[in-house]
């Protein structure tokens, strides 16, 4: 069996067919590596017939820094702050991901105190990641108000995280064993402050853009992902969910204290840009519950089970490892060599990476701006796609 | 009665792989016809207006931070993380006894560690040299001392013009710590055995150095404020 790898030139100009290329009206755009949209550096070729998109073809690698590579030379303490700079909207899950992993190759024990704890912050920072997303999605379909008030409400939620774990977007707060820090004596205060603020604000959020018509007419029924092909494409988290998949890792295969708090699923009927959207605000609505069932609940203990000095020993074998991000499956791939203290290999699975190529089939059809709500909805983080 | 209800969500059980998941399936639009449709739109461009305009008429509700302005009141949470520094005790000692642990536990060689052999102890703390170009403040030498000697400040300032100007010596004397000094009771012997550091100069790469064709380095006096007061004055190179 042979295997035709297709590269970018092939796909652009076909062997023989490069004379009459020019001959066709159709031709090619780049929207990025540097574009408004483009949230990071993404290039996208667009093959255009006119305005109507024929193909898109994602070229991603604008900001790979090797991630994977650079870990298998650090200790396994050492690499939980690069994955801060993959999805760095939702660092603390990344966090949580790979120490999650390595706890469970190395067999340590954590206590219900730092579970609760990485619960919480886990489903504060996905709201506060949601919040940005919407923000970010009214300012890429034209409206510059919604940014302003989606990073209003996104520098209150960070505000908590400042005062217990000392950063605002690198936080290297979930470790292997525990926690960087316990949380600030004001946590709990705070946390229900902010609660108590942003609730309002969601309802102002549906008066402000979700209501608007202008933005439902650039939605509605567009970029349509039907159940199957979001699955055959290994798209995860809100992309899966608007297609009316109900898997959510927080559901299915609870980890936390996930178990204990009483949310829903948010689903949608079509998977189109606007079941997209309405699942994150739905989202948005489901973290709040569970924080507010947990936060008055957090059990006494230490911050930490595992003191930061003491040798971490990972069994000889691969290990693997999932949580669910604000994007979708973060799943981590360790390969250990059982003597060294750094892995013999990591791999990453990164949900950004599955789901921008969800877009390859999506825009096909529909015009250049409709790439841009397609490409907000899927809510991509290029370093996360490159890593 | 508007096109799409929010509120109207379907909540259901839904079963994936035999386990039951409860879900809220988001709303949809009603179908309507186009007299109603104009109308909704209407009516959903003045109520996002009256939002906005809202805003305008209670400013108090807008939160803006005038920053430069403010840096006088300018609070940030004691445990942030910005700039790294060496704790010295009452008497302008440090705590540190260069053991190497934070420059193992550093991911990206952001710390440098030189000792020298010492009148009082076998091994002293030369240079604690550290990189804020290349820094990446997670905080992991902090948490690796075993003896407190490291804390990190809320000084987020960090802009200079010159890059050597991002490669600090830490410690104000090259000498033993803490512990060792308030054993030697005599304070001629104590004082003999702490020599001056300056802030910027030691064998690091640019950590000092002339750079080709960039002017030398000059630092005003008192650059870094955290420095100022407590025991020896630092020697600063003109």
């Amino acid at each position: 069996m042979t295997v035709t790898v297709k590269t970018l030139n092939d796909i652009i100009a076909p062997p023989g067919a490069a004379a009459s290329a020019l001959a066709t009206e159709e031709y090619f755009i780049n929207m990025g590596p540097q574009h408004p949209i483009a949230h990071g550096s993404l290039r996208l070729v667009v093959r255009l017939d006119g305005e109507t998109v024929r193909e898109v073809i994602p070229v991603p690698g604008y900001v790979h820094r090797g991630l994977e590579k650079m870990a298998e030379h650090l200790s396994w303490r050492q690499i939980i702050h690069l994955t801060d700079r993959m999805d760095y909207l939702s660092a603390l899950m990344n966090n949580w991901a790979v120490a999650r992993t390595i706890e469970q190759a190395a067999g340590l024990a954590t206590n219900p105190r730092i579970e609760t704890i990485r619960t919480l912050m886990a489903e504060l920072q996905r709201l506060q990641s949601h919040v940005l997303w919407w923000g970010v999605l009214g300012m890429d379909l034209g409206a510059f108000t919604p940014f302003l008030y989606g990073f209003r409400e996104r520098e209150v939620i960070g505000e908590i995280f400042e005062e217990t774990i000392g950063a605002r977007l690198t936080m290297n707060y979930i470790q292997p064993g525990g926690l960087m820090d316990d949380i600030h004596p004001d946590f709990v205060r705070k946390t229900k402050q902010v609660l108590a603020y942003l609730k309002p604000k969601i309802d102002e959020y549906d008066t402000l853009l979700s209501g608007n018509v202008i933005l439902q007419e650039r939605l509605r029924n567009i970029g349509v992902l039907p159940a199957a092909r979001a699955i055959a494409l290994g798209c995860t988290g809100p992309v899966l969910r608007a297609s009316g998949v109900p898997y959510d890792l927080r559901k299915c295969e609870p980890y936390g204290v996930y178990a204990q708090a009483d949310f829903d699923v948010p689903v949608g009927a079509k998977g189109d840009c606007w079941d997209r959207y309405c699942v994150r605000i739905e989202e948005m609505r489901q973290s709040i519950r569970i924080v507010e069932q947990l936060i008055d609940g957090i059990p006494d203990g230490p911050h930490a089970t595992v003191k930061f000095g003491a040798r971490i020993k990972v069994p000889e074998g691969i290990h693997y490892g999932q949580i669910e991000t604000a994007r979708g499956i973060l799943g981590v791939t360790i390969a250990a060599d059982g003597k060294s203290d750094a892995p013999y290999r990591l791999r990453l699975r990164s949900p950004n990476f599955s789901n921008l190529w969800a877009v390859t089939e999506l825009a096909r059809g529909w015009r250049i701006a409709d790439i841009i709500a397609i490409q907000s909805t899927l809510d991509l983080v290029v370093p996360d796609i490159d890593r | 009665m508007a096109r799409v209800n929010f509120k109207d969500t379907r909540k259901e059980t839904r079963t994936l792989a035999g386990k039951p998941v409860p879900v809220v399936v988001t709303a949809r639009f009603a179908r309507r016809g186009r007299l109603a449709v104009f109308a909704d739109g209407l009516k959903s461009l003045l109520s996002g207006m009256r939002l906005t305009f809202g805003y305008l008429a209670r400013p108090s509700a807008i939160v803006t931070r005038q920053y430069p302005e403010n840096r006088a009141t300018l609070k940030l949470p004691e445990r942030f993380r910005a700039r790294l520094r060496l704790k010295f005790d009452e008497h302008g000692y440090q705590l540190c006894t260069a053991c190497r642990l934070c420059e193992r536990a550093c991911p990206n060689a952001s710390i440098r560690i030189l000792t020298r052999p010492g009148t009082l102890s076998k091994n002293e703390l030369d240079r604690y040299i550290w990189r804020l170009d290349s820094c990446v403040f997670c905080n992991a030498c902090v948490q690796s001392c075993p003896f407190d000697a490291l804390e990190m400040t809320g000084e987020f300032e960090h802009a200079v013009f010159d890059r050597r100007l991002l490669i600090f010596t830490l410690n104000r004397y090259a000498g033993p710590p803490a512990g060792v000094l308030l054993k030697e009771p005599d304070e001629a012997k104590r004082a003999a055995a702490m020599e001056p550091r300056d802030v910027y100069g030691g064998p690091v790469p640019l950590n000092g150095a002339d750079l080709p064709s960039v002017k030398a380095l000059a630092v005003r006096p008192q650059a870094d404020p955290a420095r100022q007061g407590a025991a020896p004055a630092p020697g600063v190179p003109a």
